[in-house]
């Protein structure tokens, strides 16, 4: 009992020192639970919205692609006969069928071409209005579509693109383009993440969506009241009879567990990519708590003597660090999971921003989140106390009789450096091995374990490093600074064990963004390379929808064009003469004039000859996997079309990352053997401009498609910088994430400073009576600051620049040629530690500045 | 007897005054009202130029508040205190600390030097914060005078209590300060440190004319120096001229007894 006295009296007599511990903890908490809130609450709007728009029992086709596949690769959906609809009808316990039809191959525009679709990632839907449609939404002004120029258009996309009853829209399928006027709107009943949804009347949805009236995407069952979904199913099943092969029929529970499925692993991703950042700002908090507690009974030393002295034994003193620790970590959890609500609560918003719309009514805090956090939160801060407890146990009652003055200077011992400098080495000798391994399965294996060895080994030697790294730090920037200076040097090194723990915690995070940094402009660089060196075509058209014929067609006679080149990708089996098959392997079919846009070596046989009748490329490795040679035949199975035995008449070269191991075939060849309503829609078109018409053909390919803004025509400096601008937004995110770690270490160079202020309290007091001034004493404190910031960003940079070229070496076999190390951004980095350094010494230094010089120096 | 003003002589050093420094109707109260106490009640005096005064009294006399005063560490509740024609009182802390650094030497009890710095660099750290070179003829001399020759690369916990307390004296001799004060500064060492040090304080203003001020309750140390000042109850209740060690000693259980029986 006494014990939690004095534990409970200590924690809150030092609430100030405990705080920055405790914010590393609420932090690393908030973190986790919410990102746990977060994902939940996602997982119930769509459960909410799947629930709500599916229906009791669902027919539909039987190759319709599961929920998250992709689907028909030729721009209409797989479609039933409408008669499919009287048939299930007729079963027993049903008390209505209806045909719907949608789609997600389409595009809607407003009057001025402005895309309405949403734009991150959500699908644009459009289908027939149903009775199904009721059971999610209401139409909450004017009527639902009539007639073949009626649309009705849900009320989010309404409101973000300010449309009203009356406006036009233009509606972009693959059997062409319509446009309809809005007679309606309607607003979901429940939240809808983002897509944009656009219904019309049945007959000009099937005409206009599927290219044919009379056939629906799907037929949507409902049960006659005391008839389960279960029940109902069979049901179905059981009046198609042996017809009910052709079709997948599925329950509500079915449709909306697969749907849930398909996002789910989406939200899987995402939740533990954020766990894992949670997991960097435990581990640095953890730092952060180590170097408090060892501090906090460094100061006590006196204290625990007495409470020796008197009689406490070794495992009460022990016991009563732990019991603050505990209370630290229950305040800090418990503090933490209030927070991580209300960041989930951020998330949404600034989800809601980037056109991902959740709603707070779903908010699900489930019960195991603040479990989650409360025990991951006090373990850890317990776990991490647990040291500095047993140092604490340690004390011996003498301590209380010796003179206070300052805690005796931990020292780095040599065995530290030993177990460092083995852990070190062996890290490099993995990385070293991962970059020169020549299977990437192996090296990757090679690389994590040289990443993890060595960042241990950092953080066992950083003491040793940081009297070395100080010194010359120091030696660079300080010196100037004179006396000052020199004494700022010297308390960055008067405990190496502290600095190397505080610039330990910044170097975790600033190692990973070096090291991301590397990768990434790596990629850049080397795409770009690649770019230059093999890209002969000077335009790429591509979006979020595939190429269709008309815009094909309307491209191929823009003015200043020379020629266009279509690019399909085609699924077949490929059967080799080894007797292996090769399931659902992508082709790349391409008009001929693709030699030209994209320049790919050979081993064997010219790629030109790969565009003649029945013949085909394949990659180096394929070719050496199945021991093919130029003039091998293989027998190709095209998916929704006929067999054929092509020729093998080309073998590329596994160079560089663009069409990596493509094979190449005539589109010509495949349409031979698949129909032409089969037939896949364009993924691409490149172009050529004709001679010193770059410019013109430029501005007349912009022209030509600014009625479907859903595609891009990009140049090669466009598209170079859209690559640029797609990693550097991923890194973006990624440092956005590791910020939070950024922040806790920060937090821990403000503790470990503003403890050490509260340990010098006489020495500063010396300082200041025999005339050192306020601002010196301030400058001071923040050259020490500064030397520990930069301390932890050079070991972190160095660490994460090593990581980084490892993982080029590395991913050089999978095309990753050019190792770019980003200067800028290092030296930014290293450049903004050293400011970070100045802004955690703010408060410590001008609390010292404060601190009365009698008190200070006035002997007990 | 209530103050302790001596008549203006002029000797030591040149043109400036013969009062180094000077307290004039000084008060120093902590809090207010009930709780009000006065640690020096409206003192009066001077300290001459060239001269080692020590400053005595039981615990709780003021002296130690004194010294902190007339050195520009604590501020005072009234009066005026003045180092040689500037008065220090209602000074700001920049001005302050300036003066501190170049015109004052110190010597505490115990922590007196920075344990991160050596010898050397501890002597030289005012002239150093101050940006000013120290006189290399001077520097000899004084590390001569308090024989550190040999130790000058050592930290402080490489040097005993009497070498880490010449090292002090050291510091505040070296920039030339036209005071010292000195607080206990033999109060942690054992009798011959303790003789040592006061030697070289009296050698200081015997052969290089220092002013020094020093708080102690050591009658010999006292005895090192011309002038002994007794405080008591925040006043000046007494004062003596080229004391012996017998004398102070005297006087005090003088001090004590009339403290008990009154």
């Amino acid at each position: 009992m006494t014990v939690l006295k004095t534990s409970m009296r200590n924690f809150f007599a030092h609430k100030g020192r405990m705080a920055l511990s405790g914010i590393a903890v609420v932090l690393s908490v908030a973190f986790v639970c919410g990102t746990l809130v977060f994902s939940d609450t996602m997982t119930t709007t769509f459960d909410k919205l799947f629930a709500a728009t599916s229906a009791d029992v669902t027919l539909s086709p039987k190759n319709a692609p599961e929920a998250g596949d992709e689907g028909p690769r030729t721009g209409r959906p797989e479609s039933l006969p409408a008669s499919a609809v009287a048939r299930v009808e007729k079963a027993d316990g049903v008390k209505s069928a209806e045909g719907a039809v949608t789609s997600d191959s389409v595009t809607v525009v407003d009057a001025d071409n402005d895309n309405i679709g949403p734009s991150g990632g959500a699908p644009t839907l459009a289908g027939n209005w149903t009775k199904n449609d009721l059971r999610s939404m209401e139409i909450t002004s004017g009527h639902a579509p009539r007639g073949p120029t009626d649309v009705m258009v849900d009320a989010d996309t309404a409101d973000k693109h300010d449309l009203k009853i009356g406006d036009e829209l233009r509606t972009i399928a693959a059997t062409g383009d319509f446009t309809a006027r809005i007679t309606g709107i309607a607003t979901f009943k429940v939240t809808n993440p983002g897509a944009t949804v656009v219904y019309f009347d049945t007959t000009t949805a099937q005409r206009e969506l599927l290219g044919a009236t009379g056939r629906f995407t799907h037929v949507s069952v409902t049960a006659a009241s005391g008839v389960s979904d279960t029940q109902l199913k069979k049901n179905v099943a059981a009046t198609l009879g042996a017809d009910a092969a052709e079709f997948k029929i599925k329950t509500q529970k079915e449709t909306a567990d697969d749907n849930r499925e398909s996002v789910s692993s989406f939200l899987d991703v995402m939740k533990y990519a954020m766990l894992g950042f949670a997991g960097i700002a435990f581990l640095v908090g953890i730092f952060l708590i180590i170097n408090t507690f060892s501090m906090l009974v460094a100061q006590r030393t006196r204290e625990i003597g007495l409470m020796r002295a008197i009689g406490s034994s070794r495992k009460q003193v022990n016991r009563s660090v732990l019991a603050e620790a505990l209370l630290l970590g229950v305040v800090g959890s418990v503090v933490g999971v209030g927070v991580g609500v209300g960041l989930a609560v951020g998330l949404m918003k600034l989800m809601s921003g980037m056109g991902m719309e959740l709603s707070t009514k779903d908010l699900t805090v489930s019960a195991t989140t603040p479990v989650v956090g409360l025990l991951l939160g006090i373990v850890v801060t317990v776990l991490a106390a647990y040291l500095p407890a047993r140092r604490a146990g340690k004390v011996s009652p003498m301590a209380a009789l010796r003179d206070a003055g300052t805690p005796a200077d931990g020292k780095a011992g040599a065995l530290r450096a030993v177990i460092g400098l083995v852990l070190t080495a062996a890290g490099v000798v993995a990385l070293y091995t991962a970059a020169e391994a020549d299977k990437a399965k192996e090296g990757s294996l090679y690389l994590g374990l040289g990443v993890v060895t060595t960042l241990v080994g950092f953080v066992v030697i950083g003491p040793v490093l940081a009297s070395f790294v100080v010194r010359v730090i120091s030696a660079v920037l300080l010196r100037m600074f004179g006396p000052v200076g020199r004494m700022a040097e010297r308390n960055a090194l008067r405990n190496p064990r502290r600095t190397g723990a505080t610039g330990a915690a910044l170097m975790i995070g600033l190692a990973l963004v070096a090291c991301l940094s590397v990768v990434g402009s790596s990629m850049v660089a080397s795409a770009t390379d690649e770019l230059d060196k093999s890209v002969g075509a000077d335009f790429i058209v591509q979006g979020e929808q595939q190429i269709t014929h008309q815009v094909e067609q309307r491209m191929k006679d823009t003015r200043h064009v020379a020629h266009t080149t279509r690019y399909k990708e085609v699924r077949a089996d490929i059967t080799t003469p080894d007797g292996k098959t090769d399931k659902g392997a992508g082709l790349s079919a391409t008009d001929p004039t693709y030699v030209k846009d994209l320049r790919r070596e050979t081993t064997a046989g010219t790629l030109s000859a790969a565009y003649g009748t029945d013949a085909m490329s394949v990659g180096e490795k394929f070719a050496e996997e199945h021991r093919l040679k130029v003039g091998d035949k293989v027998e190709v199975a095209f998916d929704d079309g006929r067999s054929g035995e092509l020729k093998v008449a080309a073998i590329t070269s596994e160079e560089g990352t663009l069409d990596r191991g493509a094979m190449y075939l005539n589109i010509k060849t495949v349409e031979k053997y698949v129909p032409a309503e089969r037939m896949p829609l364009s993924d691409m078109v490149f172009a050529k401009a004709a001679e010193g018409k770059q410019d013109e053909a430029y501005a007349a390919l912009k022209a030509t498609l600014k009625t479907d803004p859903q595609y891009k025509v990009q140049d090669q400096t466009d598209f170079k910088e859209t690559l640029k601008d797609q990693v550097g937004q991923m890194l973006n995110m990624v440092y956005g994430l590791l910020g939070l770690a950024i922040i806790v270490a920060i937090l821990g160079v403000v503790n470990t400073l503003a403890l050490s202020v509260v340990e010098r309290t006489r020495e500063i007091g010396l300082m200041r009576a025999i005339g050192l001034s306020r601002r010196q004493l301030r400058r001071m404190i923040r050259m020490e600051s500064v030397v520990i910031a930069l301390f932890g960003a050079l070991l972190g940079l160095g660490l994460g620049m090593g990581w980084g070229a490892t993982a080029q070496k590395l991913l050089a076999l999978e095309g990753l040629k050019v190792l770019e190390i980003p200067w800028p951004t290092i030296l930014t980095v290293f450049i903004g530690s050293a400011f970070v350094g100045l802004f955690a010494a703010l408060v410590p230094a001008f609390r010292a500045g404060r601190m009365n010089v009698l008190n200070a120096i006035a002997t007990e | 007897m209530t103050t302790a003003v001596t008549t203006p002589r002029h000797g030591g050093t040149g043109g400036r005054t013969a009062v180094a420094a000077r307290a004039r109707q000084v008060v120093k109260a902590y809090g207010s009202g009930e709780t009000r106490v006065v640690a020096l009640d409206h003192i009066d005096v001077d300290i001459a130029r060239g001269q080692f005064t020590a400053i005595m009294g039981p615990s709780g006399s003021g002296k130690s508040t004194l010294m902190h005063c007339l050195a520009g560490l604590d501020t005072v509740s009234g009066g005026q205190i003045y180092l040689d024609d500037t008065e220090i009182t209602g000074l700001k802390d920049k001005k302050l600390t300036q003066l501190r650094r170049d015109r004052i030497g110190f010597i505490f009890q115990a922590f007196n030097l920075l344990p991160t710095l050596n010898a050397i660099e501890n002597i030289t750290l005012p002239m150093d914060i101050a940006g000013r070179k120290p006189d290399k003829g001077w520097l000899d001399q004084v590390v001569e005078t308090v024989g550190l020759a040999g130790r000058l690369k050592h930290r402080p916990t490489e040097l005993s209590g009497g070498q880490q307390q010449r090292v002090a004296v050291a510091r505040a001799l070296a920039s030339r300060p036209e005071i010292i004060f000195g607080d206990e500064p033999t109060g942690n060492l054992d009798s011959r440190a303790g003789a040592e040090v006061l030697g070289f304080l009296r050698k200081s203003v015997t052969e290089l004319g220092q002013t020094i001020v020093m708080v102690t309750h050591d009658p010999v140390a006292a005895s090192y120096a011309d002038r002994v000042l007794y405080l008591a109850d925040g006043r000046i209740v007494d004062e003596m001229y080229q004391p012996t060690a017998d004398q102070v000693l005297d006087r005090m259980k003088h001090f004590d007894a009339r403290g008990r029986t009154s």
